[in-house]
């Protein structure tokens, strides 16, 4: 679990996070990437059924980096096209906070499916 | 294609271009490079990458207007947002505008058939000059109440999520 003092109330209050922008925080959750390293992790990750578009990868980027949940890594060699991004501590956390509500729902579902089951 | 999509990338904001156009561009031409050869993946390739451009730019272009606030339901949206109930009045006002101004329509072109031919052609210039005004009318209190929609959302809505994160902060 979390680090952070956050109540399970707390967790399932906050907002799940579209399945592209989980995945391409999951994806930096690693390590250190580029636009197209991500957008094949993203494929990989799913088993190829989330394919994100170049906007809308970028979209989710430029989020991600105006709310301070990524960063780029800067990097003197680098090209401009081919810049790299990872996960703030920030991004981290709430990351974290994500993975914890999906858990808490899971496991949630799981009760009451047994309970109906039985 | 790489021409078609630079060309389509100049509907970004020249911001987000300056920022990210070269990558996004870079990261298209690796992604075609890499396209498997069937006519199908192809084709889905490229849908998604135009409507993926086309859905960018129209969110990148409604943040710039309204801030951070809509164009990622379910990643940036916050529950405590709620639409204006004053852009809803307005926009019930435009509805109510447009349905009189259709009925309105209806009785000039009803007033126009009934006449007597003769009295129909002298009246035919007054008619359409009419029908311009009416328009002119029309148009002023669209602008009228659009720029009155944008004022409210800034006022009475959107202001209300300039502080808003992605996500939950604690």
């Amino acid at each position: 679990m979390a680090s952070y003092d956050m109540s399970v109330n707390d967790i399932m209050k906050t907002f799940a996070l579209s399945e592209p922008v989980l995945l391409v925080l999951l994806s930096l959750a690693e390590q250190a990437r580029h636009g197209y390293s991500i957008l094949k992790d993203v494929e990989t990750m799913s088993g190829g059924r989330v394919q994100l578009s170049t906007g809308t990868l970028y979209g989710a980027l430029q989020r991600l980096l105006a709310d301070g949940w990524i960063e780029r890594v800067e990097e003197d060699t680098a090209p401009r096209d081919r810049r790299t991004y990872r996960l703030t501590s920030r991004g981290r956390r709430n990351l974290q906070i994500e993975i914890d509500r999906m858990r808490h729902l899971t496991k949630l579902a799981s009760l009451r499916v047994a309970r109906k089951e039985g | 294609m790489l021409t078609v999509y630079c060309w389509l990338l100049r509907l970004y904001p020249t911001s987000y271009r300056h920022e990210f156009g070269e990558e996004m561009t870079s990261v298209f031409h690796d992604a075609q490079i890499e396209l498997p050869p069937a006519l199908v993946a192809k084709i889905s390739f490229y849908r998604r990458e135009f409507c993926g451009l086309l859905s960018g730019a129209l969110s990148a272009h409604f943040d710039d207007l309204f801030g951070p606030a809509i164009p990622f339901p379910r990643f940036s949206m916050q529950r405590q947002f709620r639409f204006p109930r004053s852009t809803v009045f307005l926009m019930c006002v435009i509805l109510a505008g447009v349905v009189l101004a259709i009925h309105k329509a209806q009785n000039v072109v009803q007033m126009k058939q009934s006449l007597p031919p003769a009295t129909a052609t002298a009246w035919g210039p007054m008619l359409w000059g009419s029908l311009f005004a009416i328009g002119l009318v029309l148009a002023a209190v669209g602008a009228a109440a659009a720029w009155g929609v944008l004022f409210a959302l800034r006022r009475t809505g959107m202001h209300r999520l300039e502080g808003v994160q992605t996500g939950a902060e604690h």
